[in-house]
């Protein structure tokens, strides 16, 4: 019997988890269909007008530029000004660092990517190794801040709390300051390095530090700012120490 | 200690990917250069503002997940399956970024429905990756009873399931890629990698290529595919971590 309700619990778990993924596509089908729209029409329109601007330009040729430059776009290759462009390298030691942190993290934001046949197949062995350590090493860290925990949980109680509200209060201030110091702050940080809204930043944030890691937002990457040196070392702290954070969550 | 260790190993990869991808990379942005200035040569008349601004528009529009070529068309890419794709995408952290809410809306959304997603997600993957045990372990006591060679048993079944997992999940699916996708086997198996480790650089997606048609079984074959995978490679990483700790 104990069997068998074992077996329901887990056809109910995943029969949830499909409706789940299918209430999810319909509200982002819903809500994105309109915009794709919009946007389809715009680019059309300045095809357009290119073309009429540019007569004598075959669609053929039109086309083929068209493909070459989505080509090097693809493949990070962005060719707007002067050909300064050429020497700074996305991957040059910072940005491929950047990379290799991505990967263990398994963040894989994509902006970056190998496309050597060589790249990608040490890509794959330095994942199979460097997510595991990866995973050891946050849950080190992540224990480092368990045990700020517990001296906090130590002191209340030496003060005459019970054990429960101990608990509670812990896991309250734990996820409060998370929220300020890995999701709240960054943002406002960001907003000034990145120029984007606050709003922005707080996806960002959300999609970096669970790993998601879309890539339509990345730090460091406008072509018209100018960054300080350590940004990039600065982000990759602050990824690891959420990330630790949100480890330690999970095991609270 | 651990920390110096992994700042090395981020930092060797670091160095052989440099290596690795840096010539290539100055050859494409060569191929471009050139390609842009026979454009401007054979055309005299595309001035630099004009051309600029071409350029930041297809830019722009690719950052939305828009290619211009052809007459856009009617291939949305907010459909039910793209949408649905994208929830999983979401849920299971690989976040392939080929298809992204452009909309505030759309994003607030995005960020509720991972936060309980992903949880809800790897609950499931445990379930899966416990029954998946189970079922090897059941194999293992049966050989056992059979050959009553108790550790011999248990480790021949263990490397069977590991040998079958690694077929399943990524030796053979890059097979159905290259003849689905085009992709060479070695494309397909980092496709394959890539995608059940979460990573999900998006450089390679399925099903997303204009000039195939795709059977109707394919994408919701692939998602199973990535659920049991991924539970699978869980497994596997654990094992390592255990055997690291």
């Amino acid at each position: 019997k104990a069997m068998c309700s074992g077996k329901l619990q887990t056809g109910l778990l995943v029969a949830g988890y499909f409706i789940y993924l299918l209430v999810g596509a319909a509200v982002f089908q819903a809500l994105e269909r309109t915009a794709e729209k919009q946007e389809k029409i715009a680019a059309a329109q300045m095809k357009e007008a290119f073309l009429q601007s540019f007569t004598h330009l075959t669609v053929a040729e039109m086309e083929q530029f068209m493909k070459n430059l989505t080509e090097a776009i693809q493949n990070g290759v962005y060719p707007v000004g002067n050909e300064s462009q050429t020497e700074d390298s996305n991957w040059d030691f910072s940005n491929s660092f950047f990379f290799a942190g991505t990967v263990v993290s398994t963040i894989g934001y994509g902006t970056l990517h190998p496309k050597t046949a060589g790249g990608q197949i040490f890509c794959v062995f330095f994942a199979l190794f460097g997510i595991p350590l990866n995973i050891v090493f946050l849950h080190r860290v992540g224990k480092m801040l368990s045990l700020l925990c517990k001296k906090l949980g130590k002191f209340l109680y030496e003060k005459g709390m019970t054990k429960k509200k101990i608990k509670f209060l812990t896991l309250l201030f734990f996820l409060a300051t998370g929220i300020l110091v890995f999701l709240c702050l960054p943002s406002l940080f960001f907003q000034i390095t990145e120029g984007w809204s606050y709003s922005e930043g707080i996806y960002f944030a959300f999609i970096t530090l669970s790993t998601i890691g879309f890539g339509d937002y990345v730090v460091g990457k406008q072509p018209d700012r100018i960054y300080f040196s350590y940004y990039r070392t600065l982000v990759a702290i602050w990824i690891l120490f959420g990330l630790a954070w949100i480890a330690l969550l999970f095991n609270l | 200690m651990l920390l110096a260790a992994y700042v090395g190993y981020v930092g060797l990869g670091a160095g052989v990917l440099q290596a690795l991808e840096r010539p290539a990379e100055v050859q494409a942005a060569q191929h471009l250069l050139q390609q842009h200035w026979e454009l401007l040569a054979n055309h005299t008349c595309l001035r630099g503002p004009g051309l600029q601004r071409l350029i930041e528009g297809i830019i722009q529009a690719y950052k939305s997940g828009i290619t211009l070529q052809g007459n856009t068309t009617s291939l949305g890419r907010w459909d039910f399956s793209g949408s649905f794709f994208f929830s999983i995408s979401a849920i299971t952290t690989i976040g392939y970024g080929n298809l992204s809410p452009s909309t505030a809306a759309g994003r607030i959304f995005c960020i509720l429905f991972a936060l309980f997603g992903i949880p809800l997600n790897l609950v499931v993957l445990n379930e899966i990756g416990q029954l998946m045990l189970l079922g090897v372990q059941q194999c293992a006591r049966r050989l056992e009873e059979l050959f009553h060679r108790q550790k011999k048993a248990s480790l021949l079944i263990k490397t069977c399931a590991l040998v079958t997992g690694l077929l399943l999940f990524l030796l053979l699916p890059p097979l159905l890629f290259s003849d689905k996708e085009g992709w060479s086997y070695e494309e397909g198996f980092y496709y394959s990698f890539i995608t059940l480790s979460t990573i999900g650089f998006g450089d390679y997606v399925i099903g997303m290529n204009p000039d195939h048609t795709y059977p109707g079984w394919y994408k919701n074959v692939i998602s199973l595919w990535i659920l049991f995978g991924m539970a699978w490679l869980a497994l596997v990483i654990k094992f390592c971590i255990n055997f690291l700790e």
